[in-house]
């Protein structure tokens, strides 16, 4: 299962949770690695085997290898198999990103690494769910195979995206000594982070919109599952209700006694749906929903102001609900309990003073704004909050890796300015980090030169390439409808083209011959060439909401 | 990249040669604004780039800023937040202007701050048009500078004006429900204004794209029986409220805070409920016969803004362009974005300006006007401070400083209306 793969079957789940039979969990081997198996075919040979955890990995191989190899590490996979449901764990190995429909790995993609004498080699790692750690080390145990088989290999280059882009970071920040340079799109966070996007939007959106929804503390197993299918379908008829509403400002009929007292106050549903957005962190433009267009007439003012952010975070929400909860619930599973606890959240916080003024209107005024958030009170029992179990959250702080953003390796980044699942604040962190550290680099390169006579500067190891959305793409019907749009640049998830992984990958590939990230005019001009693609360090996005706690 | 040896012996020299800056060629400055130019939040705004224009023009044509020609580049956002944030992009990567002055709106300016993030980057953010008062946090918004004096400030001599003039009466307010109408607030509570509201309502802030109030503010008005009525929201709201409490047979004496009673946004001829209607303005009145800034612009206005009537729009646009150019000139011949701010911090509190109450600008503060004075709505829907046209202007700070007449004597007008 991978992350373009694994939308539409969450989205299949909507309809089909009922049928749930029986739950087959893939057990991981543990046996010795197998070494590559490989068909000798010219121009191209595949290789296949499995690693020591029983991950089973492939490699295409060009008769013409240069001896440079990339490693690719795939996105998120469900961990729940619900065969009745037609959701099932997938552990194919993966070369390269995956298109809508696509499965394996793009064939294009691969041989485009090909036909310029560049290997490729990736896993389907053994566990599925949140594996950065299980990952990281089958890919270290991988490129030893590639490397073992294929003797001339000179340099290896990291790649991944969504989970697999936090594995890659991952990787880079725990042993850069297996890598030249490292290609990281649109990554995930360190899990407290990560965990804390999802848990905060799942938890806002039950206890102002369902309360019936269980969202922690499920039974284990099969029994479990169902239990987290059945939240599924009530979060999908919370946010149909929620998206009927936008234009009524209707509450959904299954909303807390807190929320319906909102409504009483005369606060249209659409502001909280945008305050659960706001709260948590989700871009409030969507592959629809600009901000900026509005119908003509005399809507064309309020509604990009009122109606789009609503619109917006309805949309995205919709795009990580899956993600999020089946994560959630694969943390709970592994962890033997329940992993988050929000009950020192001050949500109130989690408002930014920008977000107040810009979305005022959306969000009613701040009369309104108090009043949602004086709901969110942990002193309100209408909102409990969630009390996590002492030995989980103890296994969940000391068993992952969390991710630093740390720098090692020359990186090349890509990201879309409004991802929905790994939102642009997490590229910006890493990236703001970084100038930290590279301000420091050359202040101490120019002490240095204060010795030697001679400034050597250091090179930038970071180059963050933007995947930016039109300047305005809302359209609207005669009658002032909004069209839905799918996929549009800059927005959705791992939303790049096949143009776009390329200019990524041989940026890699040129960092990782050379030493350094190409920063020539031929260089940025590719970018621009690949279209929808910019670097840019000025523009900003603001930080995932965890480190403002 | 590879590694580049240089020579620290170089270092000095180059740090010695004037640098070229973004917006400067040695003929031309360029800078840029963004506003609504249309849509129902631009009434009136949309005049001010034509004004500023126009001054620039007369500037140009009389040789510059040390010979170099001014051009303004204007963008449209709607008064959307995402617009100003684009627009704002556009003018520094693409239009490559020296600096952004005039931008409009609390929102629109927090919004550019937060993204486009002017202030690390040293780009100037001149004379913001608005007057929330956090944008006076220089930590936070470091390149910026206000004109408008505080909404606290407004609120803090609404206070006194109110109860000097309506003692023991009852007193009501409609506020916008953001930080325009937060910082009313505070203005008129214990520890600033001190003053009491027999009935307040807050109106949320899409009042740009709404046609018309509740009648039910109306009936909570009158209900508490309003013999003052404050109204301290945008244009849209103030009209829509003065035409409901006409229908409702609502008639308190009206107190229209500055950005509602933007003079010129409501027509007497429409809205003849607008007469003797108290609002304030830091300006002198367009129809003032004797004041020698408005015969001066309105002269330029006439030339270089042909066909555009001189309005108070025209003359805020065309004063915010007259100071502009002092800044300029301050900065100096090798103008850089940074000589600007500088000559701002240093010079600014002495620019020349129709203002009737100076500006604050200085190393410590990035504030511009800091009082008003009062005055009716006369029968062409000017406002007027009285028949003589003499003006009692009063000034404060955003803290809990007294409000006080001012002593300020404005600056002459210097020659042909060109600064030195």
């Amino acid at each position: 299962m991978r992350t373009t793969s694994f939308k539409s079957r969450a989205f299949a789940l909507f309809s089909t949770a009922a049928m749930l039979a029986t739950l087959v969990v893939a057990a991981p081997a543990n046996a010795a690695a197998t070494d590559p198996v490989c068909d000798g075919k010219t121009p191209v040979q595949t290789c296949t085997g499995t690693t020591s955890d029983g991950a089973a990995y492939k490699m295409a191989v060009p008769a013409t290898f240069n001896g440079i190899a990339v490693i690719w590490s795939h996105g998120f996979g469900g961990n729940t198999s619900i065969p009745a449901a037609g959701f099932s764990i997938d552990s194919t190995a993966q070369l390269g990103p995956n298109f809508p429909g696509g499965n394996g790995g793009d064939p294009a993609f691969v041989k485009y690494l090909t036909d310029k004498g560049v290997a490729i080699m990736g896993s389907g790692f053994s566990t599925q769910g949140w594996n950065l750690d299980e990952a990281v080390k089958t890919n270290a145990e991988l490129i030893g195979i590639f490397k073992a088989k294929f003797t001339t290999t000179t340099k290896v280059v990291a790649m991944g995206y969504s989970m697999g882009g936090g594995i890659t970071q991952a990787f880079a920040e725990q042993r850069p000594e297996l890598i030249s340079s490292a290609a990281v799109i649109n990554p995930v966070d360190a899990w407290s982070s990560q965990g804390k996007y999802f848990l905060d939007m799942l938890w806002l959106l039950k206890t102002w919109f369902d309360p019936t929804i269980k969202l922690t503390g499920y039974a284990a197993g099969a029994a479990g599952d169902m239990q987290m299918l059945s939240d599924l379908q009530k979060y999908t008829a919370v946010l149909t209700a929620l998206s009927a509403g936008v234009a009524t400002g209707e509450w959904p009929t299954t909303s807390s006694a807190s929320a319906k007292a909102l409504k009483a106050g005369g606060i249209p549903s659409r502001s909280a749906l945008l305050m659960v957005g706001r709260l948590a962190g989700i871009s409030a433009q969507s592959s629809s929903f600009d901000g900026i267009a509005g119908p003509p007439g005399a809507a064309a003012t309020a509604w990009p102001l009122a109606y789009a952010p609503a619109l917006a975070t309805l949309e995205n929400i919709a795009a990580v609900l899956g993600y999020s909860l089946l994560g959630a619930r694969d943390m709970e599973a592994k962890m033997g309990g329940i992993w988050g606890d929000n009950q020192k959240t001050d949500f109130s916080k989690q408002l930014s003073d920008e977000d107040r003024t810009v979305y005022n209107a959306g969000l009613s005024g701040n009369t309104a704004i108090n009043a949602m958030l004086s709901t969110l009170s942990p002193l309100n029992p209408d909102a409990p909050r969630i009390k996590g179990d002492a030995a989980a959250m103890a296994k969940d702080a000391s068993t992952h890796y969390q991710n630093t953003g740390k720098i090692k390796v020359p990186t090349v980044m890509m990201i879309g300015q409004h991802d929905p699942v790994e939102p642009a604040g997490i590229v910006q962190r890493i990236s703001d980090l970084y100038e930290v550290d590279f301000a420091a680099e050359k202040a101490a390169a120019m002490k240095s030169a204060q010795k030697s006579g001679a400034y050597v500067a250091p090179a930038r190891k970071l180059q963050v390439i933007w995947s930016v959305t039109p300047k305005t793409w809302s359209k609207f019907n005669d009658d002032g409808t909004p069209i839905t749009l799918s996929r549009t640049p800059g927005t959705t998830h791992t939303n790049f083209t096949l143009a776009q992984y390329k200019v990524v990958i041989d940026t890699a590939i040129d960092a990782a011959i050379s030493g350094n990230l190409p920063w020539t005019g031929a260089h940025l001009s590719k970018i621009t060439k690949a279209k929808g693609l910019k670097v840019d360090r000025d523009t900003l996005y603001p930080w995932m909401k965890y480190y403002n706690q | 990249m590879a590694a580049t040896a240089l020579s620290l012996s170089v270092m000095p020299a180059q740090a010695l040669s004037p640098r070229s800056e973004v917006g400067v060629t040695s003929t031309a400055i360029k800078l840029g604004i963004t506003l609504p130019m249309t849509g129902s939040a631009s009434y009136g705004y949309n005049q001010l780039p034509g004004a500023m224009k126009a001054y620039f023009d007369y500037v140009n044509a009389n040789g510059g800023v040390n010979g170099r020609k001014i051009s303004l580049v204007v963008k449209n956002d709607g008064y959307l937040p995402k617009q100003a944030i684009q627009n704002t992009q556009d003018l520094i990567a693409k239009d490559k202007v020296l600096a952004v002055i005039g931008a409009l709106g609390t929102a629109n300016n927090k919004a550019v701050a937060s993204a486009v993030n002017l202030g690390r980057r040293g780009i100037p953010s001149l004379f913001i048009n608005t007057g929330f008062s956090g944008f006076n946090d220089r930590k936070a918004y470091p390149t910026s500078s206000t004109l408008l004096p505080s909404y606290i400030m407004e609120a803090k001599l609404m206070s006194k004006y109110i109860k000097e003039t309506f003692p023991g009466k009852k007193v009501c307010m409609l506020y916008q429900d953001d930080d325009f109408g937060d910082d009313a607030l505070v203005g008129f509570d214990k520890s600033h204004g001190n003053m009491d509201f027999a009935v307040k309502v807050a109106y949320p802030s899409l009042s740009q794209g709404v046609a018309g109030v509740p009648d039910s503010w109306i009936a909570k008005f009158k209900a508490g029986g309003c013999e003052v009525q404050v109204v301290f929201g945008v244009a849209s709201a103030t009209l829509y409220t003065i035409l409901a409490a006409a229908k409702a047979q609502y008639a308190p004496k009206w107190i229209l805070g500055s950005v509602g009673a933007d003079i010129g946004s409501i027509n007497p001829a429409t809205v003849p409920y607008i007469i003797g209607a108290t609002s304030m303005s830091f300006m002198p009145s367009v129809v003032d016969p004797k004041d020698e800034y408005v015969a001066k612009f309105k002269e330029i206005n006439t030339t270089y803004n042909p066909g555009a009537k001189f309005n108070s729009w025209a003359l805020i646009g065309m004063n915010t362009a007259f100071v502009a150019v002092q800044a300029l000139k301050a900065a100096g011949k090798d103008l850089t974005r940074a000589s600007l701010l500088a000559a701002i911090d240093n010079n600014g509190s002495k620019f020349a300006n129709a203002g009737l109450v100076p500006l604050n600008y200085s190393k410590t503060s990035n504030v511009g006007f800091n009082g008003y004075w009062f005055g009716t709505f006369n029968k062409t829907g000017d406002l007027v401070p009285n028949e003589t046209f003499t003006y009692t202007p009063y000034t404060t700070d955003s803290g809990t400083g007294d409000v006080v007449k001012t002593t300020y004597v404005r600056p002459a007008m210097p020659a042909k209306g060109l600064p030195n």
